[in-house]
């Protein structure tokens, strides 16, 4: 099956400044890929760039091709202008933001919202039609098409997510981008939005990119995931691949850190330092100056290549047979 | 255990509003929290558990119950004081807990002054209190909070907590707005603490897992009431109320294949002015049986030693009704 999209080579410059350099994604039909990295790794302007949403002091470029179905020509995102975007934007690519109170118009009741983005974006037949595929799209979520009629303060914090997707899923797009779209809520109510983004997938067979920093939320939702850290894409591969075995010393300490109930109790030593501010990145290996396996020839920057079947990473010494053990330290190291 | 806990809370009632609208925060909560142990108390926004830290520390006035430090009961003013140097308290964002105008080395020293210890002795007892979150005083103690970073800022005010060498720490999730690998560092603080100088912690969290891997015993609140309590591994690893085994089963699971599928908890915390007849959990819970919508249960004893859970499958009276 082709790609729905193909992103080559882009970057993100802030003057001189790399935000984002030189990533390069592809998505299947249907799939869903995790975008997972700490703040300022570049993951949420990956996201934006998509859709040609980032704001003036950032210049974008390279190669960014959507094909969806029923459309005969490839769209060549790259190219479009502002206008042409306008036609791509929520017809094709949706998306959903982390705070649904902030994203959602607080003096507009949720059904005209919905009614506003299909307005917008096509030619409606009767008032009967809008108000039945408003009513579909609530039900959809979850959401009884009686609180159509409410206001955005009158709904609860998982709720208003719900009618975020709703309206993320307002003209079929074949791609959804959810930027995360769970981290404001509690653990009860993000599972549930989790699992409506699963079988949203299933019945409609869209696209996914999921942006999150909890790992966990990536591996329970989806097939793929890529690990960016300070504007490139480190590691990269299936969910079970990269999980299982992880081929970068920066997913596999970060994996550590992160407790998995009836496993290992006792904390993992902690990766020193923080991540570089963005647009300043080190020479050499991004991640050298943490890492615990460096060695001089990190200073030369690895290529992204393949390690394992269908999984690549970033790291000169991958693919690693064996880790060897490094002492713990919980001093503070400045990068 | 004969020697008396840090502090206690008993039958703690918190209420909010007036007249008609009354939300009840804390509904009767009784709480231990044992000298240098780590309590991890646990729950949905709005369960009570940020109420709960401010009751305890004499914030927030109290419409029943009582609390106590070291076996007496904190009232009137001068066990406030006594209180208050003895417990600290650190919140969740450190972007706004510091005085963006105020150098590091005055940030951390305020408690010293409120508290009135004679200045010769602040510089030393900063620098200490730095040290032990792991920044150097030279290069930290003339920064302002902009220049440092998410972590740095956590660090800084975890010192200025430490500063009057308090017994106990109450952290509200300190570490929920921090990215993964500074969240390990502060964490490893925070245990270091505890292991070296026996201070106790009361851990606020929403994040099970955490609170599995960090705490020695764990409350987990629900509604404004303790639903169960006991040892970390007990609760999280075989809950005895049916609302830990939702909370435990909706954590996505950072590993191959993840959590796998599950059932979930339906509905969502219902409203503190409106709350449920009988056992409050009741609208939601999967294994409700005909006596549990009149019934408010109390704690009962749950499996393990110390583990109880207030439900009513651990009553001998009842557990026969449910059709299990």
């Amino acid at each position: 099956m082709s790609a729905l999209l193909e992103v080559r080579d882009l970057h993100v410059l802030h003057g001189d400044r790399p935000i984002v350099d030189g990533v390069d994604l592809t998505l299947a039909p249907g799939e869903a890929l995790g975008l997972a990295g700490e703040s300022g790794c570049g993951k949420t302007t990956t996201a934006l760039s998509l859709l040609k949403l980032l704001p003036p002091t950032l210049q974008q470029s390279g190669s960014i091709t959507l094909s969806p179905q029923g459309v005969a020509e490839p769209i060549n995102i790259g190219r479009r202008t502002e206008r042409g975007m306008g036609r791509v934007r929520w017809r094709h690519i949706s998306l959903v933001f982390q705070g649904a109170m902030n994203s959602l118009d607080p003096v507009q009741r949720v059904d005209d919202q919905i009614e506003e983005a299909i307005r917008l974006h096509e030619r409606v037949g009767s008032r009967a039609e809008l108000r039945a595929r408003i009513d579909e799209l609530l039900t959809t979520v979850g959401i009884t098409p009686a609180l159509g009629h409410r206001y955005a303060h009158e709904l609860s914090g998982g709720q208003r997510q719900r009618v975020m997707i709703a309206l993320a899923l307002a003209c079929r797009p074949s791609l959804v981008i959810a930027d995360e779209p769970t981290t404001a809520l509690d653990v009860v109510m993000q599972a549930q939005v989790l699992q409506l983004l699963e079988r949203l997938r299933e019945q409609l067979g869209l696209a996914l990119i999921l942006i999150s920093h909890d790992l966990g939320v990536l591996a329970e939702t989806c097939d793929r995931i890529a690990v960016m850290y300070a504007g490139r894409i480190v590691e990269t591969g299936t969910v079970d691949s990269v999980f299982a075995a992880p081929q970068h010393p920066y997913t596999k300490r970060l994996l550590e850190t992160l407790p998995v109930i009836g496993g290992e109790r006792a904390l993992a030593a902690p990766i020193p330092g923080g991540p570089p501010d963005p647009g300043e990145p080190p020479p050499g290996c991004r991640f050298h100056p943490r890492c615990p396996y460096a060695a001089d020839k990190c200073l030369v920057d690895p290529p992204l290549r393949e390690v394992a079947p269908a999984h690549a990473a970033a790291c000169h010494f991958a693919p690693w047979s064996e880790w060897p053990e490094v002492a713990a330290t919980t001093a503070e190291v400045e990068v | 255990m004969s020697e008396p806990a840090l502090m206690e809370a008993r039958d703690v009632a918190v209420r909010f509003g007036t007249r008609g609208d009354v939300a009840t925060a804390l509904d009767g909560v009784s709480i231990d929290w044992r000298r240098g142990e780590i309590l991890g108390v646990v729950g949905e926004s709005g369960c009570g558990k940020s109420t709960l830290a401010r009751a305890m520390l004499g914030l927030q006035p109290l419409a029943a119950g009582s609390v106590a430090l070291d076996g007496t009961e904190v009232d009137g003013k001068s066990s406030l004081g006594e209180l208050r140097r003895r417990v600290q308290m650190i919140f969740q964002d450190p972007y706004q807990t510091l005085n963006p105008r105020q150098r590091v080395r005055t940030i951390v020293a305020e408690p010293l002054l409120v508290q009135g210890v004679s200045s010769g002795e602040h510089e030393a007892r900063v620098a200490r209190a730095l040290e032990d979150v792991g920044l150097e005083p030279e290069r930290f103690l003339e920064r302002y909070p902009h220049q440092l970073s998410g972590g740095q800022r956590q660090r800084v005010a975890i010192a200025a907590a430490l500063v009057l060498e308090p017994d106990g720490l109450i952290c509200d999730e300190p570490v929920s707005m921090l990215d993964a690998s500074v969240r390990a560092q502060i964490l490893a603080v925070l245990v270091e603490l505890q292991s070296r100088r026996g201070l106790a912690l009361i851990f606020i969290t929403h994040d099970l897992s955490l609170a599995w891997s960090l705490c020695d015993r764990i409350a987990v609140m629900y509604l404004g009431r303790v639903v169960e309590q006991g040892r970390a591994t007990d609760v999280i690893e075989r809950p005895g109320h049916p609302y830990t085994q939702a909370l435990v089963d909706a954590i996505p699971v950072p590993a191959a294949g993840g959590g796998g599928q599950r059932e979930l908890l339906s509905g969502e915390l219902p409203d503190a002015t409106d709350i449920p007849s009988g056992c409050r959990f009741h609208p939601r819970c999967p294994k409700r049986f005909e006596p549990c919508d009149r019934i408010d249960p109390p704690l009962l004893a749950a499996g393990a030693p110390d583990q109880l859970a207030a439900c009513l499958l651990h009553d001998p009276e009842h557990a026969g009704e449910a059709n299990a």
